[in-house]
């Protein structure tokens, strides 16, 4: 135990807290099912446009689709086309619910504000790390706090 | 603005504008001279956003300052002899077309600065398009930060930005000293650069200190490209080159850098290999990403002589219309059209339908370009593998059907 939050059993990740603060990047709330990344995320090159499956070479989420997931990243990247191209998922019904990021970047926060979904970066703790793929996370924007319903463990 | 007093166009700008600020903690807003608008190619909007800017152009939307746009998904002279359809071309026009109600002037290039779109330095602008604002922050001085179309379009709505990120001076400041161990002797080299070293730096302000400083805005134009390409690096700096880096010491604004990262050949060569992701024929080869100068032209012509390229491969070179011109003026377009060499306006592999090009092209399609960010987006946006080499490897290919 070291403190910290939460602690790691068998690759399981158990959590003292279920709430943790953030930043408002894009305001709103949204619930969904976590789908989570180490690699950094691009709108325009790691998604299809017309799928919203995930077709980025080597990436760790590639053939997942993002489809209304809660979708955790640690940053962006990549073209400014991303913004619009978020945007235009999100129109089309295959964007996230929610993004959250370690630290946010500007190509996705216009396409998020754009489309409407919240946004939120700078956690008290890392959620790529504390978030795993399959889990239930509440994200609550305008408050500035998520909420996570572990998948297994508590 | 933000009751919708100046109508529908103006109060979701503003609302974006705003949302922006408190993103980022800025507390004021400050005007832009000129917005270089993202998402010029219909391909790369999608459908929703190409519905967006028509309902802008319809409710009224009128831009309040000066602004370009990004290249397009066609080339509006000659999309029918690339093997584009014609429903993707009519797409493509009726999107440009609304762009320009709204009162973009449609130039539809991702390198202004090579058309006479040059901002002083120190000029607050708003740019979307990665190769761009690297060029335009860091050789020319410009103030710009990342800005994809909606931000875009929100400025160039209400002619106004959140004061943050790099509009701020401190922000400008180096983080990372690069010493480059490696002879660079081709723009693509600047690219291999730009592209080894994007990821490493997350959000870090490059330093490069040794680079040559008679390196041609060309290769610098490749570095920068390549920079957004594997990361997402806004401004960098070469120190007795670019202007905010007259000095190792002005180009820190005083501060010790950070770290230090050292780049060897060997570094290079891993980051070649990345960008050669297979082995085989290439039977597209483009150059010009970003666009080519009018120089890159002339030396295109040059290095291939007069020879004619093998049948079997399509050769593109991409620039925006008036270089196309200049090109037609003195006789180059004419050797290079002798030649087999297209000059493409307006658009560029990534951007233009790849898959109705290589449809045509018979076999696998295998692209072999001087660009690193092309050879990065290629295969990830449209499954076309690529090859990465000079200028002259490049040529070579085009004339031998054969890489390397």
């Amino acid at each position: 135990m070291c403190g910290s939050g939460s602690y790691r059993e068998m690759g399981v990740i158990h959590l003292k807290e279920r709430t943790f603060k953030g930043h408002r990047i894009a305001k709103g709330k949204a619930e969904g099912e976590a789908l989570v990344s180490q690699d950094r995320f691009s709108f325009w090159g790691t998604v299809d446009l017309h799928t919203g499956v995930v077709h980025e070479r080597g990436h760790d989420l590639k053939g997942v689709c993002i489809k209304d997931k809660i979708l955790i990243y640690p940053t962006g990247k990549g073209s400014g086309g991303g913004s619009a191209r978020l945007y235009s998922l999100i129109r089309a019904g295959l964007g996230p619910k929610a993004i959250l990021n370690v630290k946010a970047e500007v190509v996705t926060i216009i396409g998020a504000i754009m489309g409407n979904i919240p946004m939120m970066d700078q956690f008290e703790m890392d959620p790529t790390e504390i978030i795993q793929t399959g889990d239930y996370v509440h994200v609550d924007a305008d408050n500035g706090r998520i909420e996570i319903i572990k998948k297994h463990g508590g | 603005m933000l009751d919708g007093g100046s109508g529908y166009p103006v109060q979701k700008s503003m609302e974006i504008l705003v949302a922006l600020g408190e993103a980022y903690d800025a507390d004021v807003m400050i005007p832009v001279n000129h917005v270089h608008l993202a998402t010029g190619a219909i391909l790369v909007a999608g459908d929703g956003w190409s519905k967006f800017i028509r309902e802008m152009a319809d409710s009224g939307g009128r831009m309040v300052v000066r602004a370009t746009t990004n290249p397009s998904s066609i080339d509006p002279l000659i999309h029918k002899e690339l093997g584009i359809s014609n429903t993707l071309a009519e797409n493509q026009m009726r999107y440009s077309e609304n762009l320009g109600r709204l009162g973009a002037v449609l130039c539809h290039t991702c390198a202004p600065y090579l058309i006479g779109f040059i901002p002083r330095m120190g000029e607050h602008i708003v740019s979307g398009e990665s190769s761009n604002i690297a060029y335009m922050n860091s050789v020319l001085g410009v103030r710009t930060e990342r800005a994809g179309a909606p931000l875009g379009l929100a400025a160039a709505l209400t002619g106004r930005i959140p004061y943050y990120g790099l509009y701020e001076t401190e922000k400008r400041r180096g983080d990372v000293l690069i010493r480059v161990k490696a002879t660079l002797s081709d723009p693509a080299d600047f690219g291999l650069l730009g592209h080894c070293i994007g990821d490493r730096l997350t959000d870090a302000i490059p330093v490069f200190d040794g680079l040559p400083l008679s390196s041609p805005n060309e290769a610098l134009k490749q570095l920068g490209a390549a920079l957004n390409s594997s990361g997402a690096v806004p401004l960098f700096h070469i120190v007795g080159v670019t202007p905010e880096a007259p000095t190792l010491e002005a180009a820190f604004q005083g501060i010790t850098a950070d770290r230090i990262l050292e780049i060897t050949g060997k570094d290079l060569a891993e980051t070649r290999q990345y960008l050669n992701s297979t082995t085989g024929a290439p039977n597209w080869i483009a150059l010009g990403c970003p666009h080519a100068s009018i120089w890159e032209i002339r030396e295109l012509m040059d290095r291939l002589d007069g020879r004619r390229i093998h049948g079997d491969v399509e050769f593109w070179v991409c620039a925006a219309e008036p270089v196309r011109t200049y090109a037609e003026r003195m006789g180059y377009r004419s050797a290079l059209e002798k030649s087999g060499v297209k000059i493409v306006c307006e658009t560029c592999p990534a951007i233009a339908p790849a898959d109705e090009i290589a449809s045509r092209l018979g076999k696998e399609t295998v692209m072999a370009t001087n660009s690193a960010k092309l050879a990065h987006y290629m295969p990830s946006e449209w499954g076309i593998k690529s090859l990465y080499g000079s200028t002259q490897a490049c040529v070579e290919a085009a004339v031998t059907g054969k890489w390397g």
